[in-house]
């Protein structure tokens, strides 16, 4: 028998009760949709916290640190745990690394007009700055050998009056600083720079050389938006050592570690090292590997692992709820198979006896369960679609739930695809054994006659 | 045209025993005949006899105790149950008492629908069920829907979809048993004459000896035995000294 005819016959069986298939396949919308639903609530769940731990910052980034130095000098230091070049390197070749960057912190007081703060300039490589969102000027060019700064949306917080002493800490009030439309003149010789202020005048100290640096770029966003870049100021760090080298020449760089005689050493020594992981899937491994090597590695998927874990477990409990109602769904279908077979014995006789294959028979009776599955599929995805959408644009659950604005039923394609692919299976399956029964059932009931 | 040199119907020594509790009833006690092509043939006898037990093995509806079925050359004694379908599928028309067409089909799907079993696609099977419909004389009826129509349209539709597949044999069981006796008439002529027509071997059951007096040969039967071969000639001298 043809497959044509074969559907084609199931569904006449199916026209011709329409209520009875009505309620069978509403059970199968009511669970499909309640599957859907649920799984599309923990995805959504899930999404919006990556989306949430996302916007504080790279989250196939981990960051290195070396045991035995971090920040100032002094104490007990191990050079070979140093986060050099030489290291930097060695962190490339690991698998999955896309790239390394390294962080060297330098100490500064930066000044415009009757403002001025003092903190870190972060040298960061330009892989690193090609990352940061820039919302004014533009990241300069590879060969541009000119030391530029660029400044997080946020920076201005750090400044106060230098008169009043006044800053956005004291009165909320945002500095008027400009980074992009004034000259910004920084000193790196920050302990010149405070002995110079503090001095008193009996014996004067030089103030130390200010240097004009020209302002490359703000990162993105207002000053009441924030993201992981809005805090700190960073330029490149090959210009940045240059720039040190040409300040101290021969003094040490306060932030770099001295040997055991006081003397520092040839090379720079980096405060961390961020290294860039190609799939978050990764992250964890590279971050182990990067420890097994005697480093403190930190990322955000560590967090993420944690909390996915908690969402899995509300997934597969949402899950769960939603295949009850499916399993009872599938109840109902083998049910009505049930119901159908008794009142088509005589039919089922008499198409025996006309010859019909028995492998036909049953596969007409699979055929119209999985009919019953797919209808209920198709109809419970749709309602799951419009469920998800009512969710998410008219009572912004993830916006009170996680405090993210974002979707919080998600129904990606492989879902609706499964849906409706399992459904039809689980109709199938429902209909397995009544389709059995039918196959099985003797020709003789056809030629009884009542 | 009966030939009477090709045996379509070869039975030997068929015994049915049926268990009832401790009891056994011999539902068939030792049967042997034989049918030609081209043949019309009545199993008469009267209810109980095991006449009809007797067509349910000839069709392979059910499996003898003991003895030998060859149908077209084939024995069909020790076949499973799907070897039995498609057996069916391939030499058998079978015409019902109680008609039992689809509800859901009219009388062109009706008549069509043993041809889809054997994967004949619609276009074709189709044009095969409207040729027969008009054989039996039912031009205005095609369209009908199988409860929509009289007891003998419904007996023409289910001579029609026993001709469709162009079976080596076809079996009738008590086929006029829900039909008045104007009507019976009608279609036992038309069966006979169909019969004739197509050349076909038609192997009715009956329980009433005046409806088989229009077959060519008649079996009598009585408690699981043939008692009696009727030919055509002697059924009409019979009728005749009566």
């Amino acid at each position: 028998m043809k497959f044509l005819d074969l559907l084609a016959m199931s569904v006449s069986n199916l026209k011709r009760r329409k209520l009875r298939t009505f309620l069978t396949v509403l059970g199968v919308i009511i669970g499909t949709a309640s599957v859907v639903i649920m799984v599309s609530l923990g995805i959504g769940l899930n999404s919006l916290m990556i989306e949430q731990y996302a916007s504080y910052g790279d989250m196939t980034m981990v960051t290195v640190y070396s045991n035995s130095y971090y920040g100032g000098g002094g104490g007990e230091t191990d050079e070979s745990t140093f986060l050099t070049d030489e290291k930097l390197a060695e962190f490339q070749r690991i698998d999955h690394v896309t790239g390394v960057s390294p962080v060297l912190n330098a100490d500064a007081v930066l000044k415009q007009g009757a403002y001025y703060c003092s903190t870190n300039v972060v040298g960061v490589s330009r892989d690193y700055l090609e990352k940061i969102p820039l919302g004014q000027g533009e990241l300069a060019a590879a060969d541009d050998n000119e030391l530029k700064f660029y400044y997080g949306n946020r920076v201005s917080m750090w400044f106060s009056n230098e008169k009043t002493g006044a800053g956005y800490w004291d009165n909320e009030e945002v500095p008027p600083v400009d980074f992009m439309g004034k000259p910004m003149f920084v000193v790196f010789d920050t302990n010149a720079y405070w002995q110079s202020r503090w001095s008193d005048s009996e014996n004067p100290v030089k103030p130390p050389k200010k240097y004009m640096i020209p302002c490359g770029g703000v990162v993105e966003g207002s000053f009441d938006d924030y993201n992981n870049y809005s805090y700190d100021i960073y330029t490149d760090v090959e210009l940045l050592k240059n720039q040190l080298k040409m300040v101290f020449k021969k003094n040490p760089i306060p932030g770099q570690p001295t040997n055991s005689k006081g003397k520092p050493y040839s090379y720079f020594v980096y405060n961390q090292a961020m290294v860039f992981v190609d799939d978050m899937e990764n992250v964890l491994e590279v971050q182990q590997q990067l420890t097994d090597m005697g480093y403190q590695a930190n990322s955000q998927m560590e967090w993420i692992e944690q909390a996915q874990q908690t969402t899995g477990m509300v997934q597969l409990v949402l899950g769960g709820i939603g295949a009850v109602s499916l399993f009872v769904a599938a109840i109902g279908i083998a049910n009505t198979m049930m119901m159908s077979i008794y009142e088509r014995t005589k039919e089922i006789g008499v198409i025996k006896v006309l010859g019909c294959d028995m492998r036909n028979i049953r596969n007409m009776f699979l055929l119209e369960s999985g009919f019953i599955g797919f209808m209920g599929g198709v109809a419970g995805l749709l309602i799951s679609y419009a469920v998800g959408y009512a969710m998410n644009h008219f009572l912004s659950i993830g916006q009170q739930m996680m405090g993210v604005a974002g979707d919080i039923s998600r129904i990606p394609l492989w879902l609706a695809g499964g849906a409706i692919v399992f459904a039809v299976l689980v109709g199938m399956a429902a209909g397995f054994f009544p389709s059995l029964r039918a196959m099985h059932l003797s020709p003789l009931a056809a030629i009884r006659n009542e | 045209m009966i030939d009477k040199k090709t045996p379509i119907i070869q039975v030997k020594n068929l015994y049915k025993i049926y268990r009832v509790g401790e009891t056994r009833v011999h539902a068939l006690d030792g049967v042997d005949f034989t049918v030609y092509r081209g043949e019309f043939c009545a199993i008469v006898g009267p209810s109980g006899s095991g006449k009809s037990t007797l067509l349910n093995m000839l069709a392979g509806l059910e499996k003898p105790t003991k003895g030998e079925i060859v149908i077209d050359k084939i024995h069909i004694e020790n076949m499973t149950e799907n070897q039995l379908v498609e057996f069916r599928r391939k030499r058998v028309g079978f015409i019902f008492q109680s008609y039992n067409l689809l509800q859901t089909l009219n009388a062109v799907e009706n008549v069509a629908l043993p041809l889809s079993f054997r994967g004949v696609p619609k276009k074709k099977r189709n044009e095969i069920a409207v040729k027969y419909l008009k054989l039996v004389g039912l031009e205005k009826q095609m369209k009908h829907m199988a409860n929509a129509m009289s007891g003998g349209q419904q007996q023409r539709v289910g001579i029609a979809r026993a001709l469709a597949v162009n079976p080596k044999i076809i079996f009738a069981d008590e086929p006029t048993g829900n039909l008045d006796s104007k009507t019976t008439l009608e279609i036992l002529k038309l069966m006979q004459q169909v019969v004739r027509e197509q050349n076909q071997t038609l192997v009715m059951v009956t329980h009433d000896n005046n409806l088989a007096s229009y077959a060519d040969r008649q079996f009598r039967i009585v408690d699981g035995r043939i008692v009696k071969i009727i030919e055509r000639e002697e059924a009409a001298k019979q009728a005749e000294g009566d």
